[in-house]
């Protein structure tokens, strides 16, 4: 078993008109024991920038400090806040710097840029930016996620319909997996706030 | 490895190589074939294993390409350097012995057999062979690399004391189209570069048109 | 002395004694993205053109299916890069800088032997172990220059070149058309049929031909100079959910506006490097 799949959970982001959403699971397992129902794996990095966080969540946590403590030095050293594609440029950095000893985890990076211009992108464990313009995923089940937004996703989502797509796009992959799901939450970033929904979703 | 990272994508770059050089008098002819693998891809069929160190000092490189290519880059710039503080043109025995150092202290991590032939003044033509484990022989003419085991018979009976020039050269097209022919991963053409006291020069001899003496 | 490992440069290996003791207790140690790839370079009279496909695969999966493996290193040079992905981008994102840097010392423009150099040296530092394959092309002083470097540091110098997964039948098409003095036109031709050869014949190649010319004169990037594998089944009007379709957990909505403390970017956005 790789060591990815040991915890579970999977993230998903996609971008819409003036807006980008970020969900994930809310399952915390140790192979096929369930232990939590409540784990959080996306991590808000400012009001503008979401992290997503797959694979161990010992990693997950620390990497989650980890930026969250690079981002403070930056805003205080910068007076300013860090665009998304310096901050995808700052996990790839730090992760491809352990590349011979990596951290189990892979990335997924959602916010919004100065215009207000979506920016989402995934990273494998060594820090290898895949920057995309309609959606990414990770985690266990990155294929289902695959299959279900190549086929839900539209261009230009209004924050209401881009919710409902992420919502069903994720509810169907995490059927699929046995160690993703009890729940699910969704977070949809616009210019004036962030709107956070849980899902309902199976318990079995 | 999966089904679609094939085998030699991950290989070694490698030189499975005849490569060899004799010294007449008054200079040497060095000779060598042009292929070279990852597993069983040729990456490069028309590659150059002799590789200048200086005006007149040549090295036939074999084993791992990666390997040999870093190690003549030193040896070529320790040896300007050297010549430069002499001011006048280094010996052949000086670089081999450049080379040996490298290959020697080195040897658990490198994979080079090297022959250094070349000309100087003092001493005429000379060939150095450095074999894996980083020793350092003078012969009057060696042989290296996978193709050289299938010519050990035909160069111990062919060579011949105080040949010429023109003698050496056949006698190296003659025994590198025997490797060639018999060894898998040798192959391509034949670059022979000979040295002498004016300078070097280097011939090519196309795959097609390879001594065929031996056909019948 | 007591220099925190992440200050001292290189690779850390913090992690090092943990992940030995997971992947001994049977826990593997997850495959990186690779780039199954075809990429390729011909040489003509006045400069290089280099090729890429644009498949990113994790397994037999497609990670990404528009992805760009013709890397910059200078204006003049560009690199197309195989292998594992992380490896390939941070190789060549490193010689860029180092290249730039060089550039501005010696106040020359970059030439492509000192990039194939910077990269030989490295990767035969790294011992195989960083695993890029590369094609390094580009123009300078003494004209168009075309390189393969292989993950163990071993170069090669030729007229036309492949490497990746595809390389095989990449270099099939060019043994067959290749010409000495070829014309652009002719070039880029001969480079998209190699590249169209791994993107078909090639399961871990696929995508769209990214090409890349390089003369004299500068450089061009074509993104997607053939796309013969556009996606051709998308419903029409997309599928939509009417608001209220997924249940929400009642009372856990929340809204948290955004906070105006910090500007995202303030006007100055690039340092003034101009000499």
């Amino acid at each position: 078993m790789s060591i990815l799949e040991y915890n579970g959970g999977c993230v998903l982001a996609m971008a819409g008109k003036e807006c980008v959403a970020i969900a994930s699971d809310k399952r915390l397992g140790v192979q096929l024991t369930t232990v939590a129902m409540d784990a959080n794996r996306i991590f808000r990095m400012h009001d503008k920038l979401y992290l997503g966080l797959t694979g161990l969540m010992t990693d997950i946590q620390t990497l989650d400090q980890l930026f969250r403590f690079k981002l403070e030095l930056y805003a205080m050293r910068e007076n300013r806040l860090m665009k998304p594609k310096t901050f995808a440029s700052l996990v790839s950095s730090t992760l491809y710097s352990k590349r011979f000893a990596p951290y189990f985890s892979e990335p997924v990076i959602a916010g919004l840029d100065k215009d207000n211009k979506p920016y989402i992108c995934s990273m494998d464990l060594l820090g290898c930016v895949a920057e995309e313009t309609e959606f990414v995923v990770a985690g266990t089940c990155a294929e289902s996620l695959f299959g279900t937004c190549e086929t839900f996703y539209k261009k230009d989502l209004e924050p209401d319909e881009l919710f409902e797509t992420v919502s069903q796009a994720l509810l169907a992959a995490l059927d699929r997996d046995c160690i993703s799901g009890w729940g699910a939450v969704v977070h949809i970033i616009t210019k004036d706030g962030v709107q956070t929904k849980e899902l309902d979703g199976r318990m079995d | 490895m999966t089904p679609i990272q094939p085998e030699w994508t991950s290989t070694e770059h490698s030189m499975g190589t005849s490569i060899m050089a004799v010294a007449f008098d008054g200079g040497v002819v060095m000779g060598a074939d042009s292929r070279t693998t990852t597993g069983s891809y040729i990456a490069n069929r028309v590659s150059d294993k002799i590789t200048p160190m200086h005006d007149k000092i040549y090295c036939c490189r074999s084993g791992s390409a990666a390997d040999t290519q870093i190690i003549s880059d030193y040896v070529r710039h320790y040896l300007s350097m050297h010549a430069i503080e002499l001011s006048e043109e280094p010996d052949v025995a000086t670089a081999a012995k450049i080379f040996r150092t490298f290959c020697y202290y080195n040897k658990g991590q490198l994979m080079a057999g090297i022959i250094v032939a070349g000309y100087d003044d003092k001493k005429g033509g000379q060939v150095f062979t450095i074999p894996l484990g980083g020793a350092l022989v003078q012969q009057p003419f060696a042989i290296g690399g996978s193709g050289s085991s299938y010519i050990y018979g035909f160069c111990d009976s062919n060579y011949k004391e105080g040949m010429t020039k023109e003698e050496c050269i056949t006698f190296v097209k003659n025994a590198l189209s025997l490797a060639m022919a018999r060894d898998g991963s040798s192959g391509g053409v034949i670059r022979l570069v000979i040295i002498d006291k004016s300078g070097s020069s280097r011939e090519f001899h196309p795959g097609n048109k390879l001594p065929e003496f031996w056909q019948g | 002395m007591n220099t925190p490992e992440s200050a001292r440069g290189g690779f850390c290996f913090e992690n090092a004694i943990r992940n030995s003791v997971l992947s001994a207790n049977g826990y593997k140690a997850p495959t990186a993205r690779k780039t199954g790839t075809t990429i390729a370079g011909v040489v003509f009279e006045g400069g290089v053109v280099l090729g890429a496909d644009t498949r990113a695969t994790s397994g037999a999966t497609v990670f990404e299916k528009n992805c760009q493996k013709i890397h910059y290193i200078a204006d003049n040079i560009m690199c197309c890069g195989a292998g594992t992905a992380a490896d390939t981008e941070h190789t060549t994102q490193l010689i860029a800088s180092k290249i730039w840097l060089h550039a501005l010392a010696t106040r020359r423009k970059p030439r492509v032997a000192t990039a194939l150099s910077m990269l030989k040296h490295m990767l035969f530092r790294y011992q195989g172990y960083v695993s890029a394959a590369l094609v390094l092309g580009g123009v300078d002083f003494h004209g168009p220059h075309l390189y393969t470097v292989y993950p163990h540091g071993s170069t090669d110098r030729l007229p036309y070149v492949s490497m990746g997964s595809g390389s095989l039948a990449a270099m099939a098409v060019f043994e067959a058309n290749y010409k000495d003095g070829l014309t652009l036109e002719d070039a880029k031709q001969l480079v998209y049929e190699g590249i169209s050869g791994g993107i078909f014949n090639d399961l871990g190649s696929g995508g769209n031909v990214d090409l890349c010319i390089i003369t004299a004169d500068g450089q061009e990037l074509i993104r997607g100079y053939a796309k013969e594998n556009e996606r051709k089944y998308r419903r029409p009007g997309g599928y939509k959910f009417p608001s209220g379709t997924t249940p929400v957990v009642p009372g856990s909505e929340k809204f948290k506006e955004q906070s105006k403390d910090f500007a995202l970017v303030t006007e100055q956005d690039g340092m003034d490097v101009s000499a």
